[in-house]
């Protein structure tokens, strides 16, 4: 009975783990720019395909990681460059620009590796005795790095000097710019570091999970959803979010399952997005 | 109007090029509708009902392209409206078989998911007109409860198989005279879009997505506008839903799906989100395309990926505002007959305003603070203070911009505080703002009209052609006093100068002849010439109209030519009130300018 609790909560802290995860890189984009990248998903994608390429090259799967890191840093500087630098102003064309990007990105990916279902063969899941609970030491790992991941973030928002440049380009732009900042390169550089999280969340979830060119919409709707309860462009809100929405889908899902979990979910964003769309900890 | 209008006159002499007679309202249909009559005999009917489906996917999409296009609002979610459509054509056509009084209720399957549209979009755009991006996603969420619903649902929808063995409509053969129903619905919907958009709520359509706030500063209630045209859309899409449950036999979750609910918006874009006919022929030639060419053609969708982003960046018409400049065309609306407009709703004789301790604050910054006066009878009076006085925020907490913390504004003796901006409007209370605010997208001329319709369209009258050409004697009048904009009437009201849009904007205001009007510096960036003229425009109209005027003004000079009572504001307060003689002895009022004490 203790035991169970304790594997319950793991259960819980592992959900918000992951979704947090995979909920950093579009807090960045989207918190901070105001880009609503919906290629964020798809951006995990990449991040999950680069394991599978690694692993049918046969290379060591910890060079997935750089390897995305990579791809995803140079593909989101040129869609940065080429296709949102010119909509900022719009924000439904880059709602619909990224749209199209994720649907590029989503049939090329599926166009040269096939639509089906991959698997990692991975080592990395073998349990770990915890207080007499066998907990599977990977997800252990994770949950951990999802902790030390957000601790790193909000350290470099807060004390960087990266940071405080980017405070002072979301509280005010033009501003920003007469004091010197060069806010074009700022943005670029701020949404090149969302896109790379995201990738970087792909690689370490994909032992995870099944992987298959479809996964990102997901991802991209559970990010929507934690930044639209939560509110955009705070520490509180991002945690907020999390918290709320993984919350809510693993404690509903345990009792009612999984669709309840999920529906529960989409009648909580309906409602914020309708009564309170600044969110929790809004910015503005 | 008029210039457009000959411009237009040898191009329907001089039919050359087919491009050029696109350029033709009615042409664009016409040829559609030869073209539908044509198909099944140039092709067969297996082409046909392949082409039916997607006929049917582009009546909804024209619902999508009709918000996002016209109103400006996207909706991410229509797939949900086209699969109730479906679901419930559908089940009742199912329940027919067994008791044909079933008929009798198929329009519910357009008229239930039309009603649900209705009230999602008067409770969320109700609460605030910048709602736009969340209602988008709220419509998408809605979409995915629906897929949900359906799938679980499975005693009613047959779950993730779907509802399987729908009857034929009666009277049509599924693969050969269903086409021609298709093909009707979709010309009509086509022709009826095509109308709307001519008639004066298609103007006003336009208008809301230029500029919604001056809208509601008219008088128009902008929420229930949108409502109704997302309603309509809505309706489009279940229309569209009916018939492809009949067109299918079978209707399963994805008919409610994201992914459809996307593929609209991808085929309104491409296809042309500002036209109907484009949006149609976008989901006609993309669907179709898309379905013979996906499985031989690999990267076919990566393709229409690439186009679709490519269109997005450049062609925020799609290809419809390439071939047939479609958006400046829309715009344009038939010249009608002139007649006198009718009467604007009497209101009392008089008008009293008075302020009772209003209080606002925003962001924690107290903007008014226990701020009282009051005015009486017609008549002109000014507003100065230094900047962050408390003047625009005083028109604001009026008009609904700003929230009222405490207090209590009366007007003619009734409470209104906190009124929205078009309740305001519609109790007699006009409003200028400092920087003009008009609708940069249309003439004139059609600006005029907008203004003109304020408290006299009646919701019947949106759709007749002869408020077009109303015309009143105070429209006559305040042309004859700025002549420039009499001139320019065909112009696009964005590309008139700074002084011209005030003159556009203060016409605007006063001719819906409003009892109270607020003018927030009339005078900004005018020469002295200028000022003077229009200072004596503003005497001349609420003159004529027995109105009250409050102006606020910061050029001394232009407070002694409008002359009245002058109120100062400072920190939120009334400082001061009185003949601009007495103001300016007042020690206190010469102590806020001067700086002797903060």
């Amino acid at each position: 009975m203790d035991t169970s609790w304790l594997l319950y909560a793991l259960n819980l802290a592992y959900a918000l783990a992951t979704l947090g995860l995979t909920t950093l890189g579009l807090a960045v984009v989207f918190g901070l720019l105001g880009v609503m990248n919906m290629a964020h998903g798809e951006f995990v994608m990449l991040g999950a395909y680069a394991v599978v390429i690694v692993q049918s090259w046969g290379w060591p799967i910890a060079t997935a990681m750089p390897l995305a890191m990579l791809v995803c840093g140079v593909l989101g500087y040129a869609v940065e460059r080429w296709l949102i630098r010119p909509l900022y102003a719009r924000p439904f064309d880059t709602l619909l620009a990224t749209w199209g990007l994720a649907m590029v990105m989503r049939k090329t990916v599926e166009a040269v590796y096939g639509r089906g279902y991959r698997n990692i063969e991975s080592t990395l899941s073998a349990p770990i005795d915890l207080g007499g609970v066998q907990y599977p030491g990977y997800r252990l790992a994770l949950i951990a790095l999802a902790v030390v991941l957000m601790v790193c973030l909000a350290l470099w928002y807060r004390r960087s000097t990266m940071g405080l440049r980017v405070r002072a380009m979301t509280g005010n732009p033009v501003l920003a710019q007469a004091l010197g900042i060069d806010t074009r390169r700022l943005a670029s550089q701020t949404f090149v570091i969302g896109v790379v999280l995201a990738g970087a969340a792909g690689v370490l979830l994909a032992p995870l999970v099944r992987i298959e060119p479809g996964i990102g919409v997901d991802y991209l709707l559970d990010s929507f959803f934690v930044l639209v309860v939560g509110g955009l462009g705070t520490l509180g809100g991002f945690g907020g979010g999390v918290g709320v929405i993984g919350g809510t889908q693993s404690v509903v899902s345990s009792i009612a399952g999984q669709t309840s979990g999920y529906a529960v979910v989409l009648i909580l964003s309906i409602l914020f997005l309708w009564l309170k769309p600044n969110g929790l900890f809004g910015r503005r | 109007m008029d210039s457009l209008d000959a411009v237009d006159a040898p191009r329907v002499a001089v039919p050359q090029a087919p491009t050029r007679s696109w350029r033709r309202p009615a042409a664009g249909p016409c040829l559609f509708g030869a073209g539908l009559l044509a198909l099944p005999f140039v092709s067969n009917d297996f082409v046909a009902y392949q082409i039916a489906l997607f006929l049917i996917y582009g009546i909804a999409t024209q619902g999508v392209a009709l918000c996002w296009g016209r109103l400006g609002f996207l909706p991410l979610g229509h797939a949900l409206f086209f699969g109730l459509g479906a679901y419930l054509a559908g089940g009742l056509l199912k329940a027919a078989q067994q008791q044909p009084a079933w008929f009798a209720a198929l329009p519910l399957a357009l008229l239930l998911p039309a009603a649900l549209a209705y009230g999602a979009a008067r409770l969320v755009f109700a609460r605030s007109h910048r709602s736009g991006p969340f209602f988008s996603l709220i419509t998408l969420a809605m979409t995915m409860l629906g897929f949900l619903a359906a799938q679980q649902w499975s005693t009613v929808t047959g779950g993730f198989n779907g509802m399987a063995d729908i009857p034929e409509l009666p009277g049509t053969e599924r693969y050969s005279t269903f086409y021609w129903a298709v093909a009707a619905c979709a010309l009509g919907s086509t022709l009826l879009l095509t109308g709307v958009l001519r008639r004066p709520l298609g103007l006003l359509w336009s208008a809301l997505a230029q500029n919604e706030e001056r809208l509601q500063l008219f008088g128009y209630a902008t929420d229930r506008i949108k409502a109704v045209a997302f309603a309509f859309s809505a309706m489009l899409a279940a229309l569209a839903g009916a018939l492809f449950a009949m067109h299918q036999g079978i209707v399963t979750p994805l008919t409610m799906g994201f992914v459809l609910s996307t593929e609209f918006v991808i085929w309104a874009a491409v296809g042309g989100k500002a036209s109907p006919l484009g949006a149609l022929l976008g989901a006609v030639f993309v669907g179709y395309a898309s379905s013979e060419l996906r499985d031989h053609f690999a990267y076919w969708e990566v393709m229409v990926g690439v186009i679709f982003i490519a269109v997005v960046r450049f062609l925020p018409d799609g290809l419809a505002g390439l071939g047939g400049r479609f958006s400046a065309r829309a715009e344009e609306v038939p010249q009608a007959h002139k007649t006198p407009a009718p009467d604007v709703k009497a209101q009392g004789a008089g008008v009293s305003l008075a302020f009772e301790q209003v209080e606002s604050a925003q962001g924690g910054v107290r903007i008014l603070d226990g701020l009282t006066f009051e005015l009486q009878g017609p008549g002109l009076r000014c507003v100065i203070g230094p900047n962050g006085a408390g003047k625009t925020s005083a028109f604001n907490v009026m008009t609904g911009r700003l929230p009222l913390r405490a207090g209590r504004i009366w007007l003619d003796g009734a409470d209104v505080s906190g009124a929205s901006a078009w309740r305001m409007a519609r109790q007699g209370v006009g409003r200028k703002l400092q920087i003009p605010s008009v609708f940069p997208g249309l003439s004139v001329s059609q600006n005029l009209d907008i203004a003109l319709w304020a408290g006299r369209l009646r919701p019947a009258a949106s759709l007749q052609k002869a408020p077009l050409g109303w015309d009143s004697a105070l429209r006559g009048e305040l042309l004859a006093l700025f002549p420039a904009l009499g001139k320019q009437l065909g112009a696009a009201a964005g590309s008139l100068s700074q002084g011209e849009r005030q003159a556009l904007e203060f016409v605007m205001t006063m001719l819906p002849q409003p009892r109270l009007v607020l003018l927030d510096e009339p005078c900004a960036g005018l020469s002295p010439a200028e000022t003077h003229h229009m200072i004596e425009a503003i005497k001349t109209a609420t003159g004529r109209l027995g109105a009250a005027a409050l102006v606020i003004e910061h050029d001394i000079s232009a407070v002694a030519a409008i002359g009245g009572d002058v109120y100062v504001l400072h920190q939120g307060k009334l400082l001061a009130r009185g003949r601009l003689a007495q103001i300016q002895a007042d020690p206190a009022v010469r102590a806020v300018y001067a700086g002797a004490r903060k």
